[in-house]
This record gives structure tokens, C-alpha cells and sequence, in this order.
């Protein structure tokens, strides 16, 4: 009885054989993004550092913990400060699950630039992953609005200002500008409207376009043949002599359940039975572990920091200074010294660089030893943007003037 | 089999090593840990101690040990007082549990009874409107405001008066002279020339609307009233050698400005309809004027002795509010009274006496013509709008101002004699910069702002009729 | 690792997994559970005995209680929600009965039904003597019709 109702759920063989092993990965729907084998190479932890799961599994952690909180805040300015005090004092598990939203959102910016950082390095987002690329890049920009938006529901007065300073900002791009700060703000100032539209933005628009992007994401790994291998191999125009290539021939098809005919789009290269293992129990036990990690961490966090909440948001007083959430400090200190030309031409240009880099990098090569400029340049730019981050957060106090962060009250965001 | 689904059987020919086993086990004992220590901390509050040492009180009344029991087990829970028309959300008696029993007097705190409040019951009022604090918070540091990002920590309890004066905004409050002291130093030293309040004053100082809410220290205030520069360096302000104890009563003043919005259930009883309220009002009627007590002061009306006696209160107030529809024939004007100072006109002549129609008359209650009233009351605007601040008491001038010409904010009492009555209002409604005697040394700090939108016609009339009045009798005019 | 001891670690993984959901699944229905209710109070006090001289019943509206003044028997409390289908009803003097205006229910003075849908009597809620002296009323403790409180002068 038991069995017969398992089976109905379940379909497939039980996973002790190798035919149940695969069957488990292709007739379960929340599994079936897996390949039923991976290389036991992209498996270690040096390979891809887990990264991209990481990110994936932060956001589903800010996803339930952010509807949990949907239960207790009203996105309305005279409302919204009291909803946050009463999490912090009166609800069951408010402030674990407000901390545990707070630092998953910090950790996710951080988790997705690292990912962006080891994939370019990488090379993985050269031929036939430059699309993919391009999606992870969008992605980027997803999460940093997310954590825009999510910034100002608490309206204190930390999230009024940077929300102030980081509107006026968009206002400055020349044509567009101004009209993106009407449609953000819903009017010209920040009140009512602008909360409105932005908790609409950060629980169901931006949240929906992610979900999107990832399954896009997601699906297009498979589809461009898997994760790139490590760049330490050597060239791979010719198959690495340890796959065998399934000749192609008239009569064979690869296509889906046999009715699509014709050749595959790419060689189909079926790795060697030492170099490949099945995803169930193998990744499924890593991606089991990198989850357990993440949560781990985040809780762990939120149980040791609270997240910070200062005065009640006061449109007649600015703080001084009134600095932007810490991931845009880069760009707010690059405006302190021209608000058109550095503070948006210039990151402009760098935010389109990184979206069209697959489709402007000529070289094929993914060995680092053929791509020193790329990875210079790459490598200088970072390191440029987190120099004036740096001087933004602590270099910075009164009129913007310049403090030392050892000499009394600079004010980091975090 | 479904164990082996959550971990992973191994099969035979299985290549890779099963460390990964062991991590992932504990890491799960980790996230179990973690959750198990969250749900711990959310299940043991600090308020819920408070409430259980405050059963175990309470059941030491109870007779037997049924009773007992039952109070002990009182189930705890966060108490919340909701005061949409205060605008705020206190939380204090959940620990606080006492206040409004009286078994408690002299229980250790938190649990003590807090005696008086039955005019002010918590229900309507709660804590912090009085005492400061913030009132959303349920532990102690955060509930007492003594956190970084809560402006408003609770007053030092010898403080705490001064927030009568937020809802009681004229006249006195009983128990609370040091507000109504206060408020006559404000209006007799002129503050309002540099400091506005309520839309009405100067702009050399800041706005003192909202002061209460934003300096909650009473020790500053104090020293900034003993000494303005000792706190405020570069500070214009004039010091005023206040006595310590005009500093206390001003400190009171200021820390009831706190400019909340409340709802008209707080509003309406802004003024406390005492006896002494109730002669102030007499006196500033005139009312003696026609009226006399017990055989002293005007006869063209009734004599007031025992009149509570003779009608009813009721009688008496629809009386204020249209005396000839309720006594036909009557001469008697319609003041414009609120209730509440028609009732304390009548708490007042119910218990007046000859004697208090003395001190009436000997303050100075005359019949005036128009010409004379014009001057009294351009001399009560005088101090109402500030200008005794810069221009000194009875405008004789003595207030220094560094670098203009005569080193002082001129007197005006002469000013008859200088300028035309237009040019006078002119330049009131206009303001004026003085003239600097030095022009490489910086500019004079008071200058005469500009009073259009703030002084009415009629004040402006009847404040340069009291600037002409003050030339001395005697000297002839050069006009 | 063996068998045996691999066995034990899988077994401890999945138990300490179901463990975390357990309490994460108790937490959340805790989470979800108000502790402050932005309502009026259920239990709340109405003001002085004072202030409630026999005659007419006092309507509390906020509360939507009626409360009653028996020179003879004392304080009682009726709660103004019709049991059929929630309205407020009304007290009509002249005829001493509660009249629902939404589908005519009538009740008697002692809240029994006398015409109309409603179903069961009006609820008596349980009126004491708070520590201060005011009369409190708590509508989570139902009495019967006849409970009154008799407060001495």
C-alpha cells in the first residue's frame, strides 16, 4: 500500500540503482534542472566556490523571511517606523527574522559580485555562455534595486536620506534622469507615493523579474553545455582526451523525445565513467551542505547583530552627512566631484563594459596566462570602486568634507 | 528508503569520498542549534519576568492558597495602550503593572501605585506623554528611551510637571506654579523678538514651536538660561541674569513646547478653569469696571457678592454668552468666552469679596477712553511680539549690539520726536538694518526683522500709539 | 566509515533536518499569532460606579456594550452584538428591549430572544470592581442573565 502510494508520487525507481539514480533527477520537478550525471571536477569547492548557489539560496531565504514580514508592515510613512519597533519588541521571532532578512540582503550583493568576479575570471562567459552572462549581469542589477527599494521601507532616517541622495543621483543621468525620480517617487518629493511604490517594486515586481532571470539563468547552463571547465586545462578546441565524442551519423538524433531530427547543435561529449558521478547523492549532498552553510550563516548573524534602525524619517532635518546604501558609496563619492560627467557617464560606460564583455572580448582563450590584460583591467577597475566605496564609508564626514575615520564620528551605512 | 533519499545511500562502485556526510550532518546540528537558540530568545522576554514577580505581589493579598494560585498563574502577555488621539502606542504597564492599584502604594518598582492619575487615567493618557520615553519598546534600556536614535528619554522626575503645560496651555495648573511663572518671564522679557513661537516672534534665534520635543536635557536648558554662551558658544542671546530659580521655571516652560498634534479631547481643556485664572480674566475684562463686590467698584451693574447664590451656573453662564436674551434690558456686552473661562469667571465670583475688588482697582482697573485703551494695549503687544527683547523694558533701550552705530538697540522712547507715525510703521512692517559704525569690523547681530503677515492693523496702531505715549510729559514736541 | 556508523549519521542528519522544520514550522505559527491586538481592549473599564446612575442603560460604543444600573440588584453588562449575524443592536426604552436593525431580531430585557433569526439569548459579560474602584468589564468571560454586581455606596 505504502509502496504503490510512494510510487505514485514518486514514478521512478528507488535511488539505489543507477537507473533510479537518473530517474530521480529527470521525473522529479524541482530536480530536473540537474544533469542526472556531473564531472566530479566541478563538484569541488575551488571550481565555482558554490557561489552561484549561494546567491540562489540567500535570495530564497530573503523571500521567506521578507513574506514573513509582509504580515506585520504597512508601506505607509506614519505607519511603517511603529511596524518596525513593534517587530523589534513585540512580535514572536520578530527581530531573528527581521536581523536574518537584513544580513541575507548585504550577503546576497556580496555573494553575487564574488560569483561575478569568479566567473570572469573564469572565462565562463565566453562562446557559448555569453548570453548567460548577460543574464547574471541583469541579475546583478536586480539585486542592487532590490536592496534599494528595501532600504527605504523602514523609513527612519538613515533610509529617508540615502534614499534622497541615491534618487537625486538617478536624477542627475542627463535626458532620462529626472522623469526615472518622478516615476521612481511617484511625485517630486519622497512621501507617501514613493514608499508605496517602492515596497510594490521590492515584494512583487523586482522579486517576479528575478525569479525570471534565474530560471533563465538556471536553464541556460544546461542548455550551453554545463559549467565551463577550469581554466587551467589546456585548450579545449580539441576534446581533452578523456571524453569520447558520440560520432554523430545520419541516422542518430539527439533531439527531444526523438521527434526533433537532425544533427545536435553542439558535439555531444559524454565524459568518462572516473570523471563523472551521479547528481543524486553526490551534488545534491554539496548543494545540501552549501545551503546549510548559508543558513547557517545568516542566522548565526542575526542572532549576534541587529539590524540597525535610527530616528524616525524627519524631511525637515538632514543628517550631516546623508550618505547612500554602502553599495552605492562608489558612485556617490564619484558625484561629489561632478555629478554629469564622473558620477554617471562614467559608471555608465563601466555598466555597459560589463554587460556587452562577452560580445567585445575577442579572445578565446580562457587560460589566464593568454588574457593578463583582461584580468589587469578587470582586476584595476574593482579595485578602483572599492578604493572611492572605501573613502565613501569612512573617509567622509560633514559637507562631505574629508575626515580621518581614527578622528571622532564619520558614520559608515551598512 | 526515505532516510536514504535525505542523505544519500552510497552504492557499490561509489568513487568519491563521504567527508561530505559528516559536514552535512553537522551542519545540520548547526541550523538546528541556531533555530533552537532564536526560538529561545523569542520565548523568554525580559517583560515576562516582571510579570510573574508582580503575580507573586499580588497573590500576597490573596486569602488562601486556591486564590493565590490562581493569580500566580495569570497567564503573561505585553499590555498596550492605544491613544490614536496622542498619536502614539505605550507599552509601560506590562511592566509596570501597579499603577493603578492602590494595594500597591509602596511596592518596589516597577509595581508601584502611581497616586493622582484618576483625572488622567492611562487608558486615555498612557505613560509617556507625561514622562517621556518610548512607550513602543518592551525592555527596560529601550523602554526608558536611554538608547541611541530615541530622542525623548523619560524626564528626571522632578521634571515631570512641566508636560501639564503641553495640553494646559494658558492659565495655571495647580500644583504646577513654575509653568505659569515661565510662561510671564517669556512674555515680560521679550523672548519672542528673537525666538518664535507658534508663528509668532523674531528669527535671530531658532524657533522654540517645538523645543520641548527636540531638548528633552533640563540641565541645559537651565545653564543655557544662567549662561547662554557657557553652552551655546557663539550665541547672540543676551544673558539675562536669571536666578536659578527663573531658570527652573523657564526650563518648565520650554520642555512643555513640544508641539504634539493631539486630537481635541486634549485640546479642549487647554486652559484649567481655576479661581485665580478665573481672576485674571476679571481683571483683564475690566469687569469692574461696571460691576462692584461687596460695595467696591462700578455701580452701573449689579453688585457680584454671593451671586453663585442668587443663580445657577448654569444661569450664569448662558448669562456670559448673551446677556440681554437672558436678562432683557441688560447693558452688558457679549464677551467672547470659551467655556472654560466662563467657568472660571464664575468659580471666581463665587468666592470673591470686597477685598478682591481692592486689589482690582488698585492694579489699575479704570474706565479708559479709546485714546488710552490704544496705548494699553499697543503696551501689551509690545511685550507679546518681543520687542522688550531687543528694545528693552518700557522700551528704554540697553540691549547691546556690538558695531552699530551707539553700540545699542536704540530706545524708542523719543521716537515721537524723530519720526512720523507712518515712517515708525514702516519700518516695523519692513524691519531695518542698522547702520554699522565700523565697516571693516562684522556686521551688528540684531537687526529689526521685518513684521508684515505677523503684526496685525490693529496692534500696529495701537503699538505706535504706546511708542507716542512714552515721550515724557513735560518736554514739548519739536514737531 | 562502515555501514553501521554511516547509517547512524543519516539517520541523525534526517532527524535533526525534520527537528529544524519542527521548530521552524512552531515558530512561524508563533510568529503569526499577534501579541498586541490594535483593537479596543477586550477587557477594558467603563469609569466610576459614580459616574452610572440608575435609570437608563449607558451605551459604550467603542465597545459596543450596554451597561445596565439596577437600583436594587446592581451593575450588568449586555454586549450589543447581535448573535445572528453581528450588528450592533439598539435599546429602545419605551418598550425595554433590544431591537436589531439588520433582520429584526428582538431581544427581551434579560437578553432572551423573543422574535427574529437570532439564534441564542445576547451574551452577559462579567462586570468586577477593578483594584481602583472602576467597573470592569471583560468580554472573554460570558455570565449568566440574571449576574449582576452590586457595588456598595
Amino acid at each position: 500500500m505504502l509502496k504503490s502510494i510512494l510510487r505514485s508520487i514518486f514514478r521512478g525507481d528507488p535511488p539505489s540503482t543507477r537507473k533510479g539514480r537518473s530517474e530521480l533527477v529527470f521525473y522529479n520537478f524541482w530536480l530536473h534542472i540537474h544533469p542526472a550525471k556531473v564531472r566530479k571536477e566541478h563538484l569541488r569547492l575551488r571550481h565555482t566556490g558554490y557561489l552561484g548557489f549561494v546567491s540562489f539560496f540567500l535570495l530564497l531565504i530573503l523571500g521567506v523571511t521578507g513574506l514573513a514580514l509582509m504580515f506585520y508592515y504597512h508601506p505607509y510613512p506614519a505607519r511603517a517606523y511603529q511596524d518596525m519597533k513593534d517587530l523589534q519588541f513585540v512580535v514572536f521571532l520578530g527581530p531573528f527574522l527581521r536581523n536574518m532578512h537584513r544580513w541575507a540582503g548585504q550577503l546576497l550583493v556580496v555573494a553575487v559580485f564574488l560569483h561575478l568576479c569568479r566567473v570572469f575570471y573564469a572565462g565562463a562567459y565566453k562562446e557559448p555562455r555569453q548570453f548567460n552572462w548577460v543574464v547574471g549581469v541583469l541579475l546583478l542589477f536586480l539585486v542592487l534595486t532590490l536592496s534599494f527599494t528595501g532600504y527605504l521601507l523602514p523609513w527612519d532616517q538613515k533610509a529617508f536620506w540615502a534614499i534622497t541622495v541615491g534618487t537625486n543621483i538617478v536624477a542627475s543621468a542627463p535626458l532620462v534622469g529626472p522623469v526615472v525620480k518622478v516615476l521612481l517617487l511617484g511625485g517630486h518629493t519622497l512621501g507617501t507615493q514613493a514608499l508605496l511604490r517602492f515596497y510594490v517594486l521590492h515584494v512583487a515586481v523586482l522579486p517576479g523579474l528575478a525569479a525570471a532571470l534565474v530560471m533563465v539563468h538556471l536553464w541556460r547552463i544546461r542548455k550551453d553545455g554545463g559549467l565551463a571547465p577550469s581554466p587551467f586545462q589546456p585548450e579545449e578546441s580539441s576534446p581533452p582526451a578523456r571524453e569520447r565524442p558520440i560520432p554523430s551519423s545520419p541516422e542518430k538524433t539527439y533531439g527531444l523525445m526523438g521527434i526533433v531530427t537532425g544533427k545536435p547543435a553542439f558535439e555531444v561529449l559524454v565524459p568518462e565513467e572516473e570523471e563523472a558521478v551521479f547528481s543524486y547523492p553526490y551534488a545534491f549532498l554539496r548543494e545540501g551542505i552549501a545551503f546549510l552553510a548559508t543558513s547557517a550563516a545568516v542566522m548565526a548573524l542575526a542572532l549576534l547583530y541587529n539590524a540597525p534602525l535610527s530616528e524616525v524619517a524627519d524631511p525637515s532635518k538632514t543628517p550631516n552627512p546623508a550618505k547612500a546604501p554602502w553599495y552605492f558609496l562608489g558612485i556617490q563619492e564619484l558625484v561629489s566631484h561632478s555629478p554629469a560627467l564622473s558620477g554617471i557617464l562614467l559608471p555608465s560606460l563601466l555598466v555597459l563594459a560589463l554587460l556587452l564583455l562577452p560580445y567585445y572580448d575577442g579572445n578565446p582563450s580562457r587560460r589566464p596566462k593568454d588574457r593578463l590584460l583582461a584580468l589587469s583591467l578587470f582586476a584595476l577597475v574593482v579595485l578602483a570602486y572599492l578604493v572611492l566605496l572605501l573613502i565613501g564609508l569612512y573617509f567622509r564626514g560633514a559637507g562631505w568634507s574629508w575626515v580621518w575615520p581614527w578622528a571622532k564620528g564619520t558614520g559608515g551605512t551598512a | 528508503m526515505v532516510l536514504g533519499l535525505a542523505v544519500g545511500q552510497r552504492h557499490r562502485g561509489d568513487r568519491m569520498r563521504d567527508w561530505a556526510r559528516l559536514v552535512f550532518f553537522l551542519l545540520c546540528l548547526a541550523n538546528m542549534v541556531l533555530l533552537g537558540l532564536a526560538l529561545a530568545r523569542a520565548a523568554r522576554p525580559g517583560w515576562a519576568a516582571y510579570q510573574r514577580s508582580y503575580h507573586r505581589l499580588e497573590a500576597q493579598y490573596e486569602p488562601d492558597a486556591a486564590a493565590k494560585a490562581a493569580v500566580e498563574g495569570t497567564p503573561v502577555a505585553i499590555a498596550q495602550i492605544i491613544l490614536p488621539g496622542l498619536q502614539r502606542v505605550d507599552r509601560c504597564t506590562t511592566c509596570h503593572q501597579g499603577v493603578e492599584n492602590p494595594a500597591m502604594k509602596g511596592a518596589p518598582e516597577p509595581f508601584s501605585y502611581h497616586p493622582g492619575i484618576s483625572r488622567h487615567p492611562p487608558s486615555r493618557f498612557g505613560c509617556t506623554i507625561c514622562h517621556g520615553g518610548q512607550g513602543l519598546a518592551t525592555d527596560l534600556a529601550a523602554a526608558h528611551g536611554r538608547v541611541p536614535h530615541w530622542p525623548q528619554p523619560l524626564l528626571p522626575s522632578e521634571y515631570v510637571r512641566a508636560s501639564c503645560g503641553q495640553c494646559h496651555t494658558k492659565g495655571d495648573v495647580p500644583g504646577v506654579p513654575e509653568l505659569a511663572e515661565g510662561r510671564h518671564l517669556f512674555d515680560s522679557h521679550g523672548c519672542r523678538g528673537c525666538h518664535r513661537l507658534r508663528g509668532v516672534g523674531g528669527t535671530i534665534g531658532p524657533d522654540l514651536s517645538r523645543e520641548g520635543a527636540t531638548r528633552r536635557d533640563p540641565a541645559w536648558l537651565e545653564r543655557h538660561f544662567l549662561d547662554p554662551r557657557a553652552v551655546s558658544p557663539n550665541s547672540v542671546m543676551p544673558n539675562f541674569h536669571f536666578t536659578p530659580g527663573q531658570a527652573k521655571e523657564l526650563t518648565y516652560y520650554m520642555l512643555s513646547l513640544t508641539g504634539e498634534e493631539m486630537s481635541s479631547y486634549y485640546t479642549s481643556e487647554s486652559v484649567i478653569p481655576s479661581v485665580p485664572y478665573g481672576r485674571e480674566l476679571f481683571a483683564r475684562k475690566d469687569c469692574i469696571a461696571c460691576h462692584s463686590i461687596g460695595g467696591v467698584g462700578g455701580k452701573s451693574g449689579p453688585d457680584l457678592e454671593g451671586v453663585t447664590r442668587r443663580h445657577s451656573a448654569r444661569w450664569l453662564d448662558e448669562h456670559f454668552v448673551n446677556p440681554k436674551l437672558v436678562s432683557p434690558g441688560s447693558t452688558m456686552p457679549a464677551y467672547d468666552l470659551t467655556a472654560d473661562e466662563r467657568t472660571a469667571l464664575i468659580r471666581f465670583m463665587a468666592v470673591a469679596t470686597g477685598k478682591d475688588a481692592e486689589a482690582l482697582l488698585a492694579g489699575g482697573a479704570k474706565s479708559l477712553t479709546p485714546e488710552e485703551a490704544a496705548v494699553e494695549a499697543g503696551a501689551r503687544a509690545f511685550v507679546h511680539y518681543g520687542c522688550v527683547g531687543c528694545h528693552g523694558q518700557g522700551a528704554a533701550g540697553g540691549v547691546a549690539n556690538p558695531n552699530s552705530q551707539g553700540g545699542q538697540v536704540p530706545s524708542l522712547i523719543h521716537v515721537a520726536d524723530d519720526y512720523k507715525k507712518s515712517e515708525v510703521m514702516a519700518i516695523i512692517l519692513d524691519g531695518k538694518t542698522p547702520a554699522m559704525a565700523n565697516p571693516s569690523k562684522p556686521a551688528p547681530p540684531l537687526t529689526m526683522p521685518s513684521w508684515k503677515g505677523t503684526v496685525n492693523e490693529e496692534d500696529l496702531h495701537n503699538i505706535v500709539e504706546y511708542l507716542w505715549s512714552l515721550k515724557p510729559r513735560g518736554e514739548s514736541s519739536r514737531w | 566509515m562502515n555501514r553501521r556508523s554511516f547509517l547512524s549519521l543519516s539517520t541523525a542528519s534526517a532527524a535533526a533536518l525534520i527537528a529544524t522544520a519542527g521548530m521552524g514550522l512552531v515558530g512561524l505559527f508563533r510568529f503569526l499569532l499577534p501579541r498586541v491586538f490594535y483593537e479596543p481592549a477586550r477587557r477594558f473599564k467603563a469609569g466610576y460606579p459614580a459616574d452610572f446612575p440608575p435609570g437608563q442603560p449607558v451605551f459604550l460604543p467603542l465597545e459596543k456594550v450596554y451597561l445596565f444600573h439596577d437600583p436594587a440588584k446592581g451593575f450588568s453588562a449586555a454586549s450589543a452584538v447581535c448573535t445572528h449575524l453581528g450588528c450592533t443592536v439598539q435599546w429602545s426604552e419605551r418598550d425595554r428591549q433590544f431591537e436589531c436593525p439588520c433582520h429584526g431580531s428582538v431581544f427581551a430585557a434579560d437578553g432572551a430572544v423573543l422574535r427574529g433569526p437570532a439564534p441564542r439569548p445576547l451574551r452577559w459579560l462579567e462586570v468586577t470592581l477593578s483594584k481602583d474602584g472602576q467597573l470592569q468589564i471583560d468580554k472573554n468571560r460570558s455570565v449568566s442573565e440574571t449576574y449582576h454586581l452590586l457595588v456598595p455606596a
